[in-house]
């Protein structure tokens, strides 16, 4: 079974992850786009912790992965460049948690805040070359039929469908940066909120 | 290089750095930690990952040569060590003056 399914908040994620488990789906994977992957067994009890990390090379993924194996803890699934890390228990040496203060588990939040501001500044940079590419002018990039607006009836929607295509075409790719840029700033003002509210959490955790 | 910066430590930070005069592995870290606290100090694994990847950063610790391909080796470097001497220091201080005014009592 494949959901789709977006989270800002960890917390949330693991425990959607673990009432799917009881309701007897349990979780395989995340494709692209957000579609969480499921398949069915038997309803258990599945306590999902998850970690938020990129790695420089696939040895240090490695021996964060031996890490936790070591301590007890299952990696389910991530890639080296997925950022979440999912996490389950695997003996009695794991505990409760993968992280044991709040200033730990609150630094995921500060790192996906941190990638995200490395997005944005990276797809601005896009957006820039696309208007250098039309020394900053925009309408470049829109219909180039010289007089179509003038023209009336038929010959005006034959040129505009004519030239629509391409149009869309040398749009797509602004188009796309500026949502991406939109999604990034959205996603990492969520991230910025979690990390506070977790810092500013009143918890026994210290 | 102003090491007073580093302080104080944090109980996890304290564990990790003392571990590590001796080379060893995460795991190893987390269970001596554990032992050398008295089983009050648990270091998590997360926890201790991102501890000491901000010590590696931080370069009070450092990667050392590993016979096992899959497990990192870390040591505390001579700059950890000398944050830790400061630590106690600093601790050690503190004590000294519950000590006294408690003496004085």
């Amino acid at each position: 079974m494949k959901k789709f399914k977006m989270f800002w908040n960890f917390d949330e994620e693991e425990k959607y992850l673990k009432d799917m488990a009881w309701q007897g789906y349990i979780f395989k994977k995340y494709s692209i786009f957000g579609f969480c992957h499921f398949e069915s067994g038997k309803p258990q009890n599945l306590n999902y912790k998850i970690d938020y990390r990129i790695f420089k090379d696939k040895k240090e993924f490695d021996n964060y992965i031996a890490l936790f194996e070591d301590a007890g803890w299952k990696h389910v699934y991530g890639t080296k460049n997925s950022g979440n890390q999912y996490f389950l228990p695997m003996n009695e040496k794991a505990g409760t948690d993968i992280f044991s203060d709040r200033v730990s588990a609150a630094a995921r939040y500060k790192t996906l805040y941190r990638i995200c501001l490395a997005n944005i500044a990276c797809f601005i940079f896009y957006l820039c070359i696309i208007l250098f590419s039309v020394g900053g002018d925009l309408s470049k990039l829109a219909f180039l039929t010289p007089g179509l607006w003038e023209r009336t009836g038929r010959a005006f929607w034959s040129a505009f469908f004519f030239e629509l295509p391409f149009v869309l075409l040398r749009m797509t790719p602004l188009v796309f940066f500026m949502t991406v840029i939109v999604f990034y700033g959205y996603w990492g003002s969520k991230a910025k909120k979690n990390y506070e509210a977790v810092m500013n959490e009143d918890t026994d955790k210290e | 290089m102003n090491l007073e910066k580093h302080l104080p430590l944090t109980e996890t930070t304290y564990y990790i750095l003392l571990s590590l005069l001796e080379p060893g592995h995460g795991y190893a870290v987390m269970q001596k930690a554990e032992e050398l606290s008295g089983g009050r100090v648990r270091i998590a694994a997360g926890t201790m990952y991102g501890a000491l990847e901000n010590l590696l950063k931080q370069k009070l610790i450092a990667s050392v040569p590993s016979s096992d391909p899959r497990r990192k080796m870390y040591k505390t470097t001579e700059e950890g060590a000398r944050v830790l001497k400061l630590e106690v220091q600093r601790l050690k201080h503190m004590v000294d003056i519950y000590n006294r005014i408690q003496g004085d009592e």
